[in-house]
């Protein structure tokens, strides 16, 4: 008796004190994507790696909009929207106290405006994309100045460039390199 | 339990299982001062049974959900919590009602995991219904796949009116002008993308990102000491030889970049 009392105050309480006392998740756990809207560019590349489809992207081309919607509800933390991301506007976070009474919290959603296409005027991309992609030429050597004129290429539909618009656009493209070679 | 009479087609989903007024204001009362132990009874509604598993480790003398008086019954006519993991499959939506109708009355219902919760990952699958929220009115949803047991007790806190929500629903708008930042404006672009390729192709997707990550906040910030010691410092710290290699690696990288170290 004396040698089990022993056993037990040597050994202590193992239970831990949550949720009185918080709880530290262990390193790598994969709790809560934390979304920063203003990094996301809304370029929807978490949406086609959510294997659940917990991350879901609205395009409303009529009103210019675009809507992104994480439902915690349906997300099996796997990490991939993370991996995808290209600008670390979404992260897993060690937080796992995601319980809720009311279904509609567990929703986060974030809305972004579409550019109009230079040719057909149909909003087609984000805002915040074209400007990202520019922001990176500028950022990989390319003159302030040429990444503005690019800015026309860019700002114009796949299926504009497609539709014969695109030989023009692109050979207009390709005299000012003709121009700009020595 | 009636066969609810509906006009649209004949596999259309019928509406979930509602209930009485009366046993509203009954179960608000229970939420309210609940004086006595909670008997929770689990219903496995198709589930993968990685949830029952951690249900199984919150009762565990670590987490002991038992001294909360939160115990597991046999029988659903003991429970006043009726817990439901998977993602209800057809064959079992009518066992899951008979449960529920066998339950008496005040009952909360708790939805566990991403597939109690809307379907997860099996959510448009054929043969499942998506949720319990489709066949029984849930009053806590406890999200995550599956929930550790610390989510569970936050789980059942919340039920039982112990603890606060800390999630809200948010909407954010797209303010004008509003700029994506560009990762590590410091360091040039080639020199950033080899330097995740490398870390990436080494440690594996995820793991090489966070270690490119590592490494790039290490070379861009301002310090007087040199790139070399810095790094050296850095491992020194975390004595790890799997991240000293691929540092090292990185490190070679951006010595043998043309002007690849920054400012």
């Amino acid at each position: 008796m004396f040698k089990l009392l022993k056993e037990v105050f040597r050994t202590g309480n193992a239970t831990v004190r949550y949720p009185f006392a918080p709880l530290p998740a262990s390193p790598d756990f994969r709790g809560k994507p934390q979304y920063d809207p203003e990094r996301c560019i809304a370029c929807a590349a978490c949406t086609i790696a959510c294997p659940s489809n917990a991350l879901t992207m609205e395009t409303d081309a009529a009103a210019g909009r675009r809507t992104w919607e994480i439902c915690f509800g349906r997300c099996v933390f796997c990490g991939r929207c993370e991996e995808v991301c290209p600008t670390g506007a979404i992260a897993l976070s060690p937080e796992y106290e995601l319980a809720v009474m009311r279904r509609a919290d567990l929703y986060q959603s974030a809305e972004f405006s579409l550019t109009p296409c230079r040719v057909c005027g149909a909003n087609f991309a984000p805002r915040k994309e074209i400007d990202y992609v520019l922001a990176l030429l500028v950022h990989a050597g390319v003159p302030q100045a040429e990444a503005e004129r690019r800015r026309a290429v860019v700002e114009t539909c796949p299926a504009c460039k497609r539709a014969g618009d695109v030989g023009r656009v692109v050979n207009l493209d390709r005299l000012h390199q003709m121009e700009t070679i020595p | 339990m009636s066969a609810q009479a509906t006009t649209g087609p004949i596999n259309a989903a019928p509406p979930p299982h509602s209930e009485a007024e009366q046993t509203a204001r009954l179960k608000q009362t229970l939420l309210r001062d609940i004086r006595r132990s909670v008997y929770v009874f689990r219903i496995d509604s198709g589930g993968c049974n990685a949830c029952d598993i951690e249900i199984f480790a919150a009762l565990t003398p670590v987490f002991d959900v038992e001294r909360f008086g939160i115990k597991v019954v046999p029988s659903p006519r003991h429970a006043d919590v009726i817990l439901c993991t998977g993602a209800v499959t057809r064959a079992m939506r009518m066992p899951a009602l008979r449960a529920y109708e066998a339950a008496p009355d005040p009952k909360i219902v708790v939805a566990y995991g991403a597939c109690g919760c809307s379907g997860g990952i099996f959510h448009d699958l054929y043969c499942v219904w998506g949720g319990i929220d489709k066949i029984l009115p849930v009053d806590v949803y406890i999200p995550g796949c599956p929930p550790t047991p610390a989510a569970t007790i936050y789980g059942f806190a919340l039920a039982l009116g112990l603890l606060d929500q800390k999630l809200k629903a948010t909407h954010h708008v797209e303010a004008d002008g509003e700029q994506a930042a560009l990762a590590h404006p410091r360091v040039p672009q080639a020199l950033r993308v080899a330097l995740e390729r490398e870390a990436r192709r080494m440690a594996g997707y995820r793991q090489g990102h966070d270690i490119a990550e590592r490494f790039l906040t290490l070379i861009a910030q301002d310090d007087a000491k040199p790139i070399g010691q810095r790094i050296a410092d850095f491992l020194a710290r975390e004595s790890d030889p799997r991240l000293a290699e691929i540092m090292r690696r990185l490190e070679a990288i951006c010595a043998a970049g043309a002007g690849g170290a920054p400012p």
